[in-house]
């Protein structure tokens, strides 16, 4: 009897070749961002804006920038990841960053059942963030009792 | 979280209407640091200002950051103190973690990148020094986030006077007593010639194993004693007319209104 042997999925025939979108995907960003969209204000649940705790909505405030520094804290943390997985890029061909965005995307998703707060504690080890502080640790850190009880049965996006 | 730049808008407005914002407390200080054979020495003024006025006599510009690290803080007061105060906690946090003692330049590496996300709007201008396993380390940040290392450095508005005395005294391979005379002698040339820096000199030594911080360790500015009495006696002044005094006792209530207060 003959065996035939069939070539799988990742055999030598299949094209490793990954698109040039993919690798431009990771380029790191410029010191001095670009002008990005205006301020917006923190909306509730079917995106109205809460008055009683935000207050009242002045769009031409809104367009206008407080402060210097607004726009790039907005965007800190973005940038910061930016920049980490360009440079894994560089040093790790573009299969680590990919890996990195997988691993990052799959551990958000670990959560509990809806209505319960999740402790995302695998994106925290991942990230680092659980045996480190920063500045948001220091300057209007949520307390423990701005923390709203859930009820178990409301769906909670959080 | 974070930098709430909420009033940003509102307090542009009032200085537009013509409000005078109040100024930040600033330490206006004469700061330094120089290396020794044994380690590194750090000296600070203890005067505070805010704008003309003399806001603290005796503030701690000399900030704990590790036990064998220590760092001076010039510029806005409340900038250098949070700042060095987070500085520390990460660093205890980074101990905890790697079990080892901390080094200076982990500490140097999160400030310059704690300044530089801030761009110079957070105005600490720093004197680091420590003593780790690479040795004694003497390092001067700058509110934009740039750093140097250094055998002396004086920060501050007191840092030229401070820094004549240095240029002029100092040499490699000091012993302890003369690092102690040099940074007391720049820091009270800060002191007599800066008006944004008075009182006491600190120091803080530190070696490998031990730190030793004198606060004071001389009081430059001593407040004088008063020349004379300017009490008056019991009479100076002559009794022209008196008023008879009513007890408080024979006033009759006349009418009476309870109020609601629910």
């Amino acid at each position: 009897a003959v065996v035939s042997t069939q070539s799988g999925h990742y055999g030598r025939d299949t094209n490793y070749i990954l698109s040039k979108e993919m690798d431009k995907q990771f380029t790191i960003p410029p010191l001095r961002p670009m002008q990005v969209s205006r301020v917006t204000t923190e909306t509730g649940p079917f995106g109205v804006v809460d008055t009683l705790r935000s207050g009242f909505v002045n769009t031409r405030s809104e367009m206008t920038a407080r402060h210097p520094l607004e726009q790039s804290e907005l965007l800190y943390e973005l940038n910061e990841q930016k920049i980490k997985l360009g440079m894994a890029k560089k040093i790790g061909g573009v299969a680590l960053p990919l890996t990195i965005q997988t691993e990052r995307a799959s551990a958000a998703k670990i959560g509990r059942l809806p209505g319960i707060k999740s402790s995302y504690l695998h994106l925290e080890v991942f990230n680092g963030t659980d045996e480190d502080l920063t500045i948001e640790d220091v300057f209007e850190a949520p307390q423990p009792w701005e923390d709203l009880p859930q009820h178990p049965r409301c769906n909670n996006t959080a | 979280k974070g930098f709430s730049f909420d009033n940003c808008r509102r307090n542009a407005f009032m200085a537009k209407q013509g409000v005078k914002l109040p100024s930040a407390r600033k330490t206006g200080t004469t700061i330094v640091g120089v290396i020794f054979d044994e380690g590194v020495i750090l000296g600070a003024d203890t005067r505070a200002t805010g704008g003309s006025i003399v806001a603290d006599l005796n503030c701690e510009k000399i900030h704990y950051i590790a036990d064998n690290i220590y760092c001076c803080g010039a510029g806005t007061a409340a900038d250098t103190e949070f700042t060095t105060n987070m500085v520390a906690s990460k660093m205890e946090l980074l101990k905890l973690r790697t079990g080892r003692e901390g080094r200076v330049i982990s500490s140097l590496r999160m400030l310059k990148q704690y300044l530089f996300r801030y761009q110079g709007h957070v105005s600490a201008a720093l004197v680091l020094g420590g003593v780790d396993v690479n040795g004694p380390a003497l390092h001067s940040v700058f509110p934009h986030g740039s750093s140097d290392k250094v055998p002396y450095v004086t920060m501050g508005s007191g840092s030229l006077a401070a820094m004549s005395v240095f240029e002029d005294q100092y040499k490699v391979g000091l012993n302890e007593e003369e690092a102690k005379k040099i940074v007391r002698d720049a820091i009270r040339a800060g002191i007599i010639n800066d008006l944004g820096s008075g009182s006491n000199v600190d120091i803080t030594v530190i070696k490998k194993g031990s730190v030793k911080q004198y606060r004071p360790y001389e009081v430059i500015c001593q407040k004088s004693e008063r020349q004379g009495d300017y009490s008056f006696p019991v009479g100076t002044t002559v009794v022209t007319s008196s008023v008879e005094m009513v007890p408080f006792s024979a006033l009759r209530v006349t009418d009476e209104e309870v109020m609601e207060i629910s």
